[in-house]
């Protein structure tokens, strides 16, 4: 079973801020929630938690509903981070894993583990609001994973962070998801969804755009990119059949092509110019993707 | 239920373990000990020292009849023929005139208490010398009688002589109302610091993705409730200490204070009216407290339940003397006043268990509204980061 939401909407007065999305997140795969702001992810993770009550569609999980009597299944990272600034580190977590329902003992040896995990065990006994903004944020991914939850909702898990601790986060997310939990997370970095997620879901201005395994949405797409090496002048290419875009850089040209077959012609016309250091054919970039779903440059 | 207790002992730990609550409870029982101690202590920096004898330069007649009438004023002082702490020399005796001599200060009653005595002496020299009878001397004595006749109705002028309230029951009443305002003021801006800084820090986000808003706000009322009781406990421990190891039974008789009938159902319903105000102006602190969506616009969010308990404080405090009166009769139902206003109502002979009760109620009642909301609109406003209450109230009115 998984988790699936089917004709999710929210609306806030007249603002559509989610519309008639339909998801479905297999257990233990790693789900990616791409889009810009206000594309409605965050809403959509708060609907999944019972924190807004959607104003049409349902959420279930293994077919159930999700009420209070799940929350300690599930662990939540928000957009918005925030701890409380006053207490120590490992009165935090006890308090939050508490309220996950587990005990004093389990929580001291865990919170150990990851702050190990994650090179910053010196910070125990340190009030929050003395740790950097990167420590406080892995403070409040130890405590939604702490519990050992099934399903892991991460909003924007790593922005804010130097590329050493996206890093550290990132082996961390993938153990996670090696041990069986069901990943699901936001993200601005199309190269994170790239690299982490199996499954995406493409989100703009609330409507779902793209959504499924990535390389069907790869296949599917068509579009594929060309990329050419060599001395010989091949600029008559711009006017050749299938070809959408030509650029030059500086030893190579990238050219894209509307299906895969165009390559094999081009491949014949070029050959017959002489010697090509490199003809190689590329899936299309998630990035791709979204220009051509979404109609503009994401970031 | 958890998770319920959870939070609570989250909260009350923490808050009771919090160096503000540490020094506030030892600076008021100090300070109760203080009270306590009072006579003490004015003897302290008192130079005074206590009078037994007293040497008497007259004659032998005189010194007899001085002996007698400061007999009557002190039982600490007697007349010596030598040796005296004091040394009282006459100097003449129509009109008595006489000069103190000792080595230390007298303390005021002892002087008041020769001074009395030496008043009485004078008359009866007076009295001697003018060569006037018994009865005369009690003609002139006598008090003069005047009767008042106004036109009030019987009625009236009984309620108005009856007035005058029990001075125990007043003290009961007075610190019943001062301890509900000083807990109230304390408290609600501690409830609504606690709720706001959770919001403020966002941290509330992940809170309630573990626990129902609702289940998490009345886990922190109860707890600050319970912090507050702890507090008050720690006073009445310490009260009931002094009363027990302090022989307060002479300060208490020096402010003439002793129990009624009416004492103990003034304890009882003070009691009660406290309880039910912390829970209410409590409930509505928290309430309040989740309008703001920055520290800045607590006090200013808070600012009712602030004015109310200053409101209430005021009615019971202007009113102390005449709890029977129409302002006290109107305010002592309306719901934010009555917990201040109704036990000044219990001091007057007047008014009947019903009236008390129909407060009761009418308290519990708007308790039960101010949970209700709390709870409706804590829901919704808690990922709220809409500045302005006013806005905020607009949008969760409408169950968004």
């Amino acid at each position: 079973m998984s988790l699936v939401l089917s004709n999710l909407t929210k609306q806030f007065n007249d603002f559509t801020a989610v519309d008639n999305i339909n998801i479905e997140v297999p257990r233990g795969s790693m789900y990616g929630f791409l889009g810009g702001n206000g594309a409605g992810k965050t809403t959509t993770f708060r609907m999944l938690l019972g924190l807004l009550a959607p104003t049409a569609g349902t959420i279930t999980y293994d077919g159930a509903k999700i009420g209070y009597d799940m929350t300690d299944k599930i662990g939540y990272l928000p957009e918005e981070r925030g701890l409380h600034p006053k207490l120590q580190v490992d009165e935090q977590i006890q308090y939050l894993a508490r309220l996950k329902g587990m005990k004093r003992q389990e929580i001291d040896r865990q919170l150990d583990f990851w702050l190990e995990e994650f090179e910053v065990p010196e910070n125990k006994q340190k009030r929050i609001e003395k740790l950097s903004k990167g420590n406080q944020q892995k403070i409040q991914l130890i405590a939604s994973i702490i519990h050992e939850p099934e399903l892991i909702i991460l909003d924007e898990p790593f922005s804010g962070l130097d590329p050493v601790n996206v890093e550290i986060l990132k082996k961390a997310v993938k153990e996670l998801n090696r041990n069986g939990a069901t990943i699901l997370f936001s993200t601005h970095r199309m190269d994170h969804v790239e690299e982490l997620c199996e499954e995406l879901c493409i989100l703009n201005k609330g409507r779902q755009v793209v959504s499924g395994n990535i390389d069907d949405i790869k296949a599917d797409f068509g579009q594929k990119e060309l990329i050419i090496e060599g001395q010989h002048d091949i600029s008559f290419l711009k006017e050749f059949p299938g070809v959408l875009e030509m650029k030059q850089n500086r030893n190579t040209i990238v050219i894209k092509i509307a299906e895969e077959k165009y390559a094999e012609d081009i491949f014949h016309e070029i050959v017959k110019l002489g010697y090509f250091k490199r003809f190689q054919v590329n899936e299309p970039s998630l990035n791709d993707i979204f220009i051509a779903k979404v109609g503009r440059q994401y970031e | 239920m958890n998770k319920f207790l959870t939070t609570f002992r989250h909260t009350y730990l923490s808050k009771v373990k919090a160096k503000s609550f540490i020094i506030t409870t030892i600076i008021v029982m100090l300070l109760i000990i203080l009270a306590g101690n009072f006579n003490k202590i004015m003897n302290l920096f008192d130079g005074s020292e206590e009078i037994g004898t007293v040497e008497v330069e007259a004659s032998d007649a005189f010194t007899a009849q001085f002996s007698e009438v400061l007999d009557r004023f002190s039982g600490e002082m007697s007349v010596v023929e030598s040796d005296g702490d004091i040394v009282v020399t006459v100097e003449e005796t129509v009109p008595v005139s006489a000069v103190v001599e000792s080595e230390f200060n007298i303390n005021a009653a002892q002087q008041a208490e020769i001074e009395l005595a030496l008043d009485e002496m004078n008359r009866m020299m007076v009295m001697e010398t003018l060569d006037l009878s018994a009865e005369e001397a009690s003609l002139m004595m006598a008090e003069v009688s005047v009767d008042y006749e106004t036109s009030v109705s019987p009625a009236e002028g009984e309620a108005e002589a009856g007035a005058e309230p029990n001075y125990l029951n007043v003290v009961i009443f007075y610190i019943t109302v001062f301890v509900m305002f000083f807990i109230v003021i304390n408290y609600a801006s501690q409830i609504g610091t606690e709720i706001a800084m959770e919001k403020s820090s966002r941290v509330i986000e992940m809170i309630v993705s573990s626990v129902s808003p609702v289940n998490h706000l009345f886990a922190k009322i109860l707890a600050i409730i319970c912090v507050s009781l702890t507090q008050l406990f720690f006073f009445v421990v310490t009260i009931i200490a002094v009363i027990y190891l302090v022989d307060i039974g002479e300060l208490i008789s020096e402010f003439g204070l002793e129990a009624n009938d009416r004492t103990v159902p003034m304890i009882i319903y003070s009691l009660i009216f406290l309880l039910l105000g912390l829970v209410l102006y409590l409930s509505v602190s928290a309430l309040l407290g989740s309008f703001v969506s920055r520290m800045e616009d607590l006090q200013q969010a808070l600012l009712p339940v602030t004015m109310m308990s200053l409101g209430g404080m005021y009615l019971g405090m202007f009113n102390l003397f005449d709890p029977g009166n129409l302002l006290v009769r109107i305010t002592s139902y309306f719901p934010f006043f009555t917990p201040f206003v109704m036990p000044l109502r219990v001091l007057d002979p007047d008014t009947s268990h019903v009236t008390v009760l129909i407060g009761i109620v009418v308290v519990l009642i708007t308790i039960g509204i101010a949970v209700y909301f709390a709870a409706r609109i804590y829901k919704g406003s808690i990922l709220s980061t809409d500045q302005g209450i006013i806005k905020n109230i607009k949008k969760f009115n409408k169950g968004e």
